[in-house]
């Protein structure tokens, strides 16, 4: 779409959007949002940036092979979180039985996985719509070529 | 205010038997009026069976509840209940719910990824 108003609209805002989802993955154990809708938000800003200047132009920002990788690292940071648990002596996933900084509860560095999980789950959540986006947007000849 | 369920299903039904209906089949629609009054009369069976709205004595208003609600803040030091929730109790249920993403995405790319790497 070779818009001058959608290009402009869209460069002023995706830094926002992206701004935005960031915060909600980061303050989830404060205030609503947390990785699953940050996630999303953040997603939605590389989507609407793919949707005004081209799937080629987002793909030089984050390749579809990145955001592939990103998919597979947030479950494994995950699970490596909850590992993390095990090694320390408690359950899998455990929070406090293992030893998190908890901190003051309302400050931002507190309450010990929960931040580290929702930053997980963000980034699961954002890749996975990203490569769900380039994967049902792109098109190919009979050949199998990307067009 | 308050909806009668039996509205509500009365409506459903009619909707769902005009949807049904056809011109000269009598004994066809008398049946799928049978049929669409066994399936009403078990929903508001089932709906008058279940607890108020609010109710303190709600089978899902038990102690699970009240340790999420105590136990939210010594427990997890966070302020928000759900992000607790999700992140830190039911942190296993999140772990699930990201293996369905995966899920997604893998069934996606085999599908549609497959065909570009075809030749």
């Amino acid at each position: 779409m070779d818009d001058l108003v959608t290009h402009s609209v869209c460069r002023f805002m995706v830094p926002f959007v992206q701004l935005y989802g960031v915060y909600l993955i980061f303050y989830g154990h404060l205030s609503p949002g947390g990785g699953f809708a940050g996630g999303a938000v953040v997603a939605a800003s590389i989507i609407l940036y793919a949707l005004s200047f081209g799937r080629e132009t987002a793909s030089r920002r984050i390749a579809s092979g990145v955001s592939q990788l990103m998919e597979s690292g947030g479950g494994l940071w995950f699970i490596l979180v909850g590992l993390f648990g095990i090694l320390l002596g408690a359950n899998f996933l455990a929070n406090k039985a293992a030893g998190f900084y908890l901190g003051t509860p309302g400050q931002f560095f507190s309450s010990g996985i929960i931040v580290l999980l929702s930053f997980g789950i963000g980034i699961k959540v954002a890749s996975t719509m990203i490569t769900l986006y380039y994967n049902l947007s792109a098109e190919v000849d009979e050949h199998g070529n990307d067009i | 205010m308050e909806i009668n369920p039996l509205i509500v299903v009365a409506v459903l039904l009619l909707v769902a038997y005009t949807f049904f209906y056809t011109p000269g089949g009598q004994i066809r629609n008398l049946l799928i009026l049978f049929v669409l009054f066994i399936i009403g009369f078990t929903l508001v069976v089932a709906v008058s069976e279940m607890p108020l709205f609010g109710s303190i004595d709600a089978p899902a208003y038990n102690h699970v509840a009240r340790r999420y609600i105590t136990g939210t803040v010594p427990e997890t030091g966070s302020i928000n209940a759900v992000a607790a929730i999700i992140m830190d109790f039911r942190a296993f249920d999140t772990l699930g719910e990201a293996t369905v993403l995966f899920t997604a995405i893998a069934s996606v790319l085999a599908s549609l990824g497959a065909q570009r790497r075809k030749q």
